[in-house]
């Protein structure tokens, strides 16, 4: 048997690899995308570093938590707004109302990508003048954990129907592996886009 | 600007991560000085060069020795360091003499608001509001950098 204080110093080694390694895969686009002559295919790259990038933002908050199996929803959308508000000098406005959720940590990966793709699919279509207002609401709606992502912009073509891009798409599979309800409502003008995860009933207070 | 630009000494033992961060340092506008694996490649690079920022992971080829790298600068070489690890938790109490630290995996953006963040504040001696999210200053010098008063304002 390992002691606890043994057990601790592997999961801080493993902690370590992993942010490591993750910091890596970042460098290792932005490099490449550093070097790409073709517009599309850094735009690819870049869009490849974002989703990276939000699965970083749990990484760095997943070990820091007391308590490991636990993830703060609400924390995470503060983390990746502040790395996004980011990209460029950006006059889209971003309003956030979250309060503290917290899901399983399995849960944190995927999590974080659904919300990435709905935020970036609102700040890169929402609004061509890059003028307007994009609100992120993590809260409780009758015990589930909800997240909603509402722009006032020019909205999808046809929300509900397909083709759709790779990121709607992947937001789409993603709501299929957490078991999550994903859906959009057109808000004439703009898009609420809301996903529902399902009731833990220890989690349910 | 008629300012002279930031050097910054990058010491990292991932050359992937200290290519990326060197374009990083250029793109805010300051000098990439050199990148060092070791304590040892460190310390001769930052008395060679006396950079006023070095960019400082704690692990490196040679062990955990980038807290006396950091040290060596504050108190040889007249800069400063900013730590960037993965294990933000393990520094010492006094940032071994470092302004700060950014955790590991960081972003683009991150590294760029903070750097330009603390190039402020080295020039002017003040810092210019709240550090970026990701910046997580040292007690010593967030006092130095009139810290208390902006909290208080804002």
């Amino acid at each position: 048997m390992r002691s606890q204080a043994e057990v601790r110093a592997l999961l801080h080694e493993v902690d370590h690899r992993v942010k490591n390694n993750l910091q890596l895969i970042s460098s290792l686009i932005l490099l490449q995308a550093r070097r790409a002559q073709d517009p599309s295919a850094r735009d690819a790259l870049r869009s490849v570093l974002e989703r990276v990038n939000a699965i970083s933002v749990v990484h760095r908050r997943l070990f820091q938590a007391e308590d490991m199996e636990r993830f703060d929803l609400a924390q995470f959308v503060r983390d990746l707004v502040a790395d996004v508000t980011a990209t460029g000098p950006d006059t889209i406005d971003l309003r956030l109302d979250v309060r503290r959720i917290d899901i399983q940590a399995a849960q944190a990966a995927p999590v974080a990508l659904v919300v990435n793709e709905l935020l970036s699919n609102a700040l890169r279509h929402a609004y061509p003048d890059r003028r307007g207002v994009v609100e992120i609401v993590v809260r409780r709606i009758e015990g589930a954990p909800v997240i909603i992502v509402c722009d006032r912009g020019v909205g999808l073509p046809d929300p509900t129907s397909p083709p759709r891009g790779f990121g709607l798409t992947l937001a789409d599979l993603l709501c299929r592996q957490l078991n999550a309800e994903c859906s959009f409502t057109d808000l004439e003008p703009g898009v609420r886009a809301t996903v529902r995860l399902p009731v833990e009933p220890q989690m349910a207070a | 600007m008629t300012q002279d630009p930031l050097n910054v000494l990058i010491v990292e033992d991932e050359v992937l991560l200290a290519a990326e961060l060197g374009y990083l340092v250029e793109e805010v506008g300051y000098r990439d000085v050199g990148h060092a694996m070791t304590s040892g490649e460190a310390a001769e690079l930052a008395r060679a060069f006396q950079p006023d920022l070095a960019l400082v992971d704690v692990h490196l080829s040679d062990g955990p020795t980038g807290i006396d790298v950091a040290r060596l600068i504050a108190e040889d070489c007249g800069g400063v360091a900013l730590f960037m690890t993965a294990n933000v938790k393990r520094l010492p109490e006094d940032f071994a003499g470092a302004c700060g630290v950014i955790g590991k995996p960081y972003s683009e953006y991150a590294v760029k608001t903070a750097l330009t963040y603390l190039g402020h504040c080295l020039r002017e001696g003040r810092a210019p509001g709240l550090p970026p999210p990701s910046l997580h200053l040292a007690p010593a010098w967030a006092d130095r950098w009139g810290l208390a008063d902006i909290k208080k304002a804002s």
